[in-house]
């Protein structure tokens, strides 16, 4: 129980730091400044303390963090901090994203700390390599389909003529919508061997590589919705904010999948992402 | 004459053409892949229609896949997405083999007693050309520990199996390791439990060695009761085990395994028996000998040759789009 709190205080730690992160990108696009050191170090603090938090429960458990909503929201909100930060750390001229996506991640960690810790059942069919590929390959799909969100936002806000001036240190848009469509990209092939992946472990835990049961049809069906953005950029030339708005439906197609339909479903897959 | 022959014969060709490019239409694709998320969530909605909404987008978008392939010079000039959309098509056309040769079903095979060849329930592909009438095994036995709370842990099934050698081989199988034989692959599943071994002697004086399996445990812990009748008697004899102890408590650690304190519960009409094991019972039609309790395991049953096939078309369709993206995107920086 000591165990338990003291990971908690330190996901506090973590969860007040990226808010502290958030705020002051927020701020800094208002203001017209560039906290970008101040931004990434929080995030990285926040990053840092969220790993031991994480650590500590994985060596309480003996297992990952896949079972329960808040073990499930705990690791999502850690890899897609893990690759916004790359993102941030390496594509400098996109750092003012931030002011966009820490917000997003808000609703995240918001619900994660409504979230109940208790821990659940870690059942024998998820003893096997095969879940943590499945599981880290759709963890980098969703990733890059979060920085893609990131620029997304930005293009339908100066679409909407929503603070020009304060998002004029960005790229322009056209830009921004190419590296969303190679974030997108990217998205595409992990989501691929997400399922590819998944696939092989159904094989081997239930006897079947592909039941239709709730997560593997919504987790085709976002996959459908991906290749489907890719191809109709190509096909119609989409101008940045209609390609934008389809980035925006995979996320939610996506957000769905991952967090709720593993949580309806009383399929033997209860989905483990 | 000849002339007129030869135009009508270029205008089917260029109409031919025509029609080729319609169907290799990027927009088309995109129709398409559209059509297939409404078939999918159609088929997720209505069970009992799941083959059409699948199988006609999947066969449109074969022959638009095959068409572009066929007429769009993007493909000639990018190998890599040559690549990737062949190996698209050879992925469809191994899941319409695979469904066209499948097996899947399910067995419960008793310890010690040989399978027979026989599922007890099973669905397959009209072309399905396995023989699983020749397949035999025997499960020698499993383990399944719980923890507090009757969660179930790993499951250990020994089975074993002849070559036609006549050398037999062992096994240990469960959860992520299946049983492989003549391309069927069995599966252990939750479901197990107890099975109740008798020898029936007919009125002829033949023997018959036999075992009733009961509902699954501890699923169905309190209704451990089945009704079957003899090899070649048409009595229907109703039996239920009664045991009397706690098998798997649920506050403590512990272990799947056979009971030591029970009766075995007979009814044959309105005549009530209890035996034991080695008691015998004599009948209308036969002698009814207990000879024991031993458990049983229900398998699930897979066949699909296109499985390794499969992976393979599925890896190299990821590393040529892969390819594909990674020469696209380093030709040209995305902010230039």
């Amino acid at each position: 129980m000591l165990e338990m709190e003291l990971e908690l205080q330190i996901l506090w730690a973590a969860v007040t730091a990226y808010v502290l992160a958030g705020i002051v990108a927020v701020v800094g696009v208002v203001l017209g400044k560039k906290p970008e050191r101040s931004v990434l170090a929080l995030m990285l603090a926040g990053l840092s303390l969220q790993t031991i938090s994480i650590g500590l429960r994985w060596d309480r458990l003996g297992h990952g963090p896949f079972i329960t909503m808040f073990e499930i929201l705990c690791s999502n909100v850690w890899s897609l901090m893990t690759a916004y930060i790359l993102a941030y750390w390496r594509i400098r001229r996109i750092r003012a994203t931030a002011a966009v996506v820490m917000p997003i991640m808000f609703i995240m960690l918001g619900w994660l700390m409504v979230a109940h810790p208790g821990e659940g059942h870690y059942p024998p069919t998820y003893n096997t390599p095969w879940l943590y590929i499945h599981i880290g390959l759709g963890k980098v799909f969703l990733g890059a389909v979060l920085v893609a969100v990131g620029l997304s936002c930005i293009i339908l806000m100066r679409h909407a003529g929503l603070g020009r001036q304060r998002l004029a240190q960005l790229p322009a848009s056209p830009q921004l919508d190419e590296l969303a469509f190679r974030c997108m990209a990217i998205g595409l092939i992990f989501h691929t061997l997400m399922l590819i992946a998944g696939a092989i472990w159904a094989q081997d835990a239930w006897g079947r590589y592909w039941a239709w049961d709730p997560l593997e049809t919504w987790a085709f069906i976002t996959w459908l919705t991906v290749a489907f953005t890719i191809h109709a950029r190509l096909a119609y030339r989409l101008s940045p904010p209609v390609h934008a708005g389809l980035i925006l439906a995979v996320f939610v197609t996506a957000f769905l999948t991952f967090f709720g339909v593993p949580f309806v479903s009383v399929a033997p897959h209860q989905g483990a992402v | 004459m000849l002339s007129v022959v030869k135009e009508e014969r270029a205008a089917r060709r260029a109409a031919g053409a025509r029609l080729l490019r319609l169907a290799a239409s990027l927009r088309l694709t995109l129709a398409l892949i559209a059509l297939l998320g409404f078939g999918v969530a159609f088929a997720y909605l209505r069970e009992d229609a799941r083959t059409w909404p699948l199988v006609v987008p999947l066969i449109l978008l074969a022959f638009n896949l095959l068409a572009a392939v066929l007429t769009n010079g993007v493909f000639r000039r990018q190998t890599a997405l040559l690549v990737f959309h062949l190996a698209l098509i050879v992925l469809l056309l191994l899941v319409a083999a695979g469904r066209l040769s499948y097996l899947t079903g399910y067995v419960g095979v008793t310890e010690g007693v040989p399978f027979d060849g026989t599922l007890a329930e099973s669905q397959r592909g009209p072309l399905h050309a396995g023989d699983i009438a020749q397949v035999r095994f025997v499960n020698k036995g499993f383990s399944i520990d719980y923890a507090p709370g009757l969660q179930r842990g790993a499951t250990r099934n020994a089975v074993a199996w002849s070559e036609g050698n006549g050398r037999w081989h062992e096994e240990m199988i469960g959860d992520q390791t299946p049983l492989v034989l003549s391309g069927y692959r069995f599966y252990t599943t939750f479901n197990k439990g107890f099975a109740l071994t008798f020898l029936w002697r007919d009125a002829h004086g033949n023997d018959f060695l036999g075992s009733v399996q009961l509902p699954p445990y501890p699923l169905k812990e309190y209704s451990q009761a089945a009704a079957w009748s003899p090899p070649g008697s048409t009595l229907s004899i109703w039996v239920m085990l009664d045991i009397d102890e706690v098998l798997l408590d649920p506050a403590e650690h512990t272990s799947f395994r056979l009971p030591e304190r029970y009766k075995l519960i007979v009814r044959i009409g309105d005549d009530r028996h209890e035996l034991r094991p080695g008691d015998s019972l004599q009948t209308a039609e036969g002698t009814l000998e207990f000879e024991g309790l031993r458990n049983w395991m229900g398998y699930r049953v897979f066949y699909d040759w296109t499985l390794p096939w499969l992976l393979a078309a599925c890896a190299v369709a990821v590393a040529s789009l892969g390819a594909h993206f990674w020469l696209k995107f380093s030709a040209r920086p995305w902010d230039a």
